[in-house]
Parts: structure tokens; C-alpha cells; sequence
């Protein structure tokens, strides 16, 4: 089962395709959970994402934009898309009669 | 790089240098993303510090999911210390007492043994200590990788200090110097043996961590020298022994030659390591020209 975290960066990676790289990914947590992502936990778990073969990782070419420097280029595995998707459904049917729109509104005052 | 942070223009270009100095304990290829990911999202200094920062401290805890790094460190930096150090005490007062007898006095300083004899273990000596502190030094960087910064530190903190914390402790050395001149004592190779032991060491460490492993046949020339010299340091702290026995008229007895050689051995343990490295490589490259 995968961690939260996890879910997020291969979501990300699969929805950005061939864009996908440290930065982009990062900016695209950070944009769909609005809170910080660091580095350290991005680079840490995408090698973990890895070791498990849920991604393959590569670098880039280098970028103008980057000071010349690559880009670490992420592809996510059939078994990625196959982990990621379990877990959305298990999400789903975890979540499935539970409305937190209506318990949000009840917890204000 | 990024965005830049408030200051003047030689604060900014400081900052970004250090954040530049933090990403070089990264490897090379993650390095130059962070880099690039660092300078593309346009962060402040104070995030992309903190940034590369964590990264390092992520990185450096998982090196110590490994075996090797805790070897390193127990077995080398803990376990040969201690007996290098008392070494390289015992190098210092023996030099020390035959330097100052023939600076202030112009003499030899009697320890019963000729003048060649005490000349000859301080040269075997001399060099045994760089040897195993070059063995020392390869097989901590072999074993440490990227955390061999902080497995060295520790060596070398060991090594300096631990034969007189055990002195001091013992209550035979009191110390009254200013703290100032007892931390650069305790954090400067200021004395011959430290000073040989550093850059050796030092030396070692480097080509560990670029070589990891040592030719066959270099290793075997390196053991080779280890034990001869091993066993003539062994044979010629027995001088001393022999000499205050038939000093004291057999009132002093000297310690015995397995006694003397238990320090030399567990301070060579380390270079079984490097043979075994050596020789698991020659047979792996063997079996891959077959």
C-alpha cells in the first residue's frame, strides 16, 4: 500500500507525462495540497518510489532556465500506475457514505 | 539562482555559495538537479538552505541503514583508536624525551638501551604508525562513503585525545592549562605523532572514498609491510622490558610479548578488511574474464 505522499508524486507525475521532473512535480503539490514540499522529501521518495520500480528516474538535458544544469526526469511504471490506482480505490470505497462537506459545516460554531 | 534575498549584493552572493558549498556533500547527478530545481522554482536563500539542508540530513541518515558506515565506526574510529592513540601517546613521550635530552643537554637520554637501539624504535615506530593510520584511514573511507566525514572527525577526535582523557581521568595527568590552549591540544595535531597520524590518515580516507577498494597487489605489499613492521615493534618493546628487569635485578617485571602485540593487532585489524576486499574483487573480475 502506498504512503499519502507517495500518491501524490506519482499522481503529479502521471498528470504532468513527459514534463514531469523534480521542480514541476514539487510545484504541483505544492499547488494541489497547498503546503510546502521540501526537497529532501520529494528527492527521498522518489528514490524510494523507485527502489520499489513504481518510477524510473533518468536525468535530463540541461536547461537555459536552470543555469545549465538537468533536470532529474521521472516516468511512471505500469506497476506505479497499478499501485496509485488501488489506492485511489481504496480511498473511494473507504470514503464511500462519509460527506465531509456536511461534517465540515457542522463543526462551525 | 532564484529569487535574492535582502542584503547587500556580497551577502547574496555569499549565501547563494553556501548554498552552493551544502549541495557538494550531495551526489554529483542529484546535485546539479537540486541545483537547477533550486535556481527554477526562484525560492529565497532561506528556503533553498533550508531546502538542501534537509536533503543532506535525509541523505546522510540513510546512509547508517547500512552495516558498513557502524563498522566504520565502532571498529575503526572506536576500537583502532583507542589503541592508536595510546600509540602515538607512547611515540610522543619516547621521541619527546630524546628530543629535549639532546636539545638541552646535547645527550642521549638513558633508557637503558645504545643510542641505535632507541633510534631504531623510534624509526620502526614511526613508521608502523603511518601505516596503520594510512590502512586506518582507506578502509574508514571505504566503508563510511559520504559519511565519512563524520566517521573521520570522530577517528581523529579519538586519537588525539583519548590516551590522555584516560590519563587524566585516572587521575595521573592534571591538567591546568588555559581552556583555550587545552582545545586546540585536544583539537590540533600539534605534537609529531599526531601530526604523522593526521595526514596519513587524512591521505588514507581520501583514496578510500575515491578507490574503495585496494589492488590485489597493492594489498598484499600494504599487509606485507603491516605485519613485519607489527612484528618488529613487538620485538623491540621487548628491549625495554628486558632492560628494566635487569635493571631492577628482577624486581620489575616486563610485560609479556602477547601483551605487547594485542595493541598492534587490534590497530591492524583493519587491513584483514582491506585483503578480503582485494580478494573478493580479484575473483569477481576472474569469474567475469571467464
Amino acid at each position: 500500500m502506498l504512503g499519502e505522499f507517495e500518491y501524490l508524486i506519482l499522481s503529479a507525475a502521471t498528470r504532468l507525462r513527459e514534463g514531469a521532473y523534480g521542480a514541476a512535480i514539487r510545484q504541483e503539490i505544492e499547488e494541489a495540497t497547498r503546503r510546502g514540499c521540501s526537497i529532501g522529501a520529494l528527492y527521498t521518495t522518489l528514490d524510494r518510489l523507485e527502489t520499489k520500480g513504481l518510477i524510473k528516474t533518468w536525468m535530463g538535458d540541461p536547461t537555459p532556465q536552470r543555469g545549465g544544469r538537468p533536470k532529474r526526469m521521472v516516468r511512471v511504471t505500469a506497476n506505479g500506475i497499478r499501485a496509485a490506482s488501488d489506492f485511489y480505490l481504496a480511498v473511494r470505497r473507504v470514503s464511500r457514505g462519509v460527506l465531509w462537506e456536511v461534517n465540515r459545516m457542522a463543526l462551525r460554531p | 539562482m532564484g529569487s535574492e534575498p535582502n542584503g547587500s549584493p556580497t551577502v547574496k552572493r555569499t549565501c547563494w555559495r553556501l548554498v552552493d558549498i551544502l549541495s557538494g556533500m550531495l551526489d554529483a547527478d542529484e546535485r546539479q538537479a537540486v541545483r537547477g530545481d533550486v535556481a527554477e522554482s526562484g525560492e529565497s536563500i532561506v528556503r533553498a538552505t533550508g531546502d538542501v539542508l534537509g536533503l543532506i540530513v535525509r541523505r546522510q541518515i540513510g546512509l547508517w541503514t547500512e552495516w558498513q558506515p557502524w563498522l566504520a565506526l565502532l571498529g575503526v574510529a572506536c576500537l583502532a583508536g583507542l589503541s592508536l592513540s595510546r600509540i602515538a601517546f607512547r611515540f610522543n613521550v619516547d621521541l619527546g624525551q630524546q628530543l629535549m635530552a639532546y636539545y638541552t643537554y646535547g645527550v642521549h637520554f638513558g633508557t637503558l638501551l645504545t643510542r641505535q637501539q632507541d633510534m631504531a624504535w623510534l624509526l620502526c615506530l614511526a613508521i608502523a604508525l603511518f601505516l596503520w593510520s594510512w590502512t586506518c584511514g582507506f578502509v574508514l573511507g571505504s566503508l563510511s562513503g559520504r559519511a565519512v566525514w563524520l566517521t573521520w572527525s570522530l577517528f581523529y577526535l579519538m586519537v588525539l585525545d583519548s590516551a590522555l582523557v584516560r590519563l587524566v581521568l585516572s587521575g595521573n595527568v592534571i591538567l591546568r592549562a588555559q581552556p583555550v590552549r587545552l582545545l586546540m591540544a585536544a583539537t590540533l595535531p600539534l605534537n609529531p605523532a599526531t601530526f604523522l597520524f593526521s595526514l596519513s590518515a587524512l591521505w588514507g580516507a581520501f583514496m578510500g572514498v575515491r578507490r574503495r577498494v585496494l589492488p590485489w597487489r597493492a594489498a598484499y605489499v600494504l599487509a606485507s609491510a603491516i605485519t613485519t613492521f607489527t612484528i618488529l615493534v613487538t620485538w623491540m618493546g621487548g628491549w625495554y622490558e628486558t632492560a628494566h628487569e635487569v635493571w631492577s635485578s628482577g624486581a620489575w617485571h616486563g610485560v609479556s610479548w602477547t601483551t605487547r602485540l594485542l595493541p598492534f593487532v587490534v590497530v591492524s585489524w583493519p587491513v584483514a578488511y582491506l585483503l578480503a576486499a582485494a580478494n573478493r574483487q580479484q575473483t569477481t573480475s576472474a569469474k567475469e574474464t571467464t
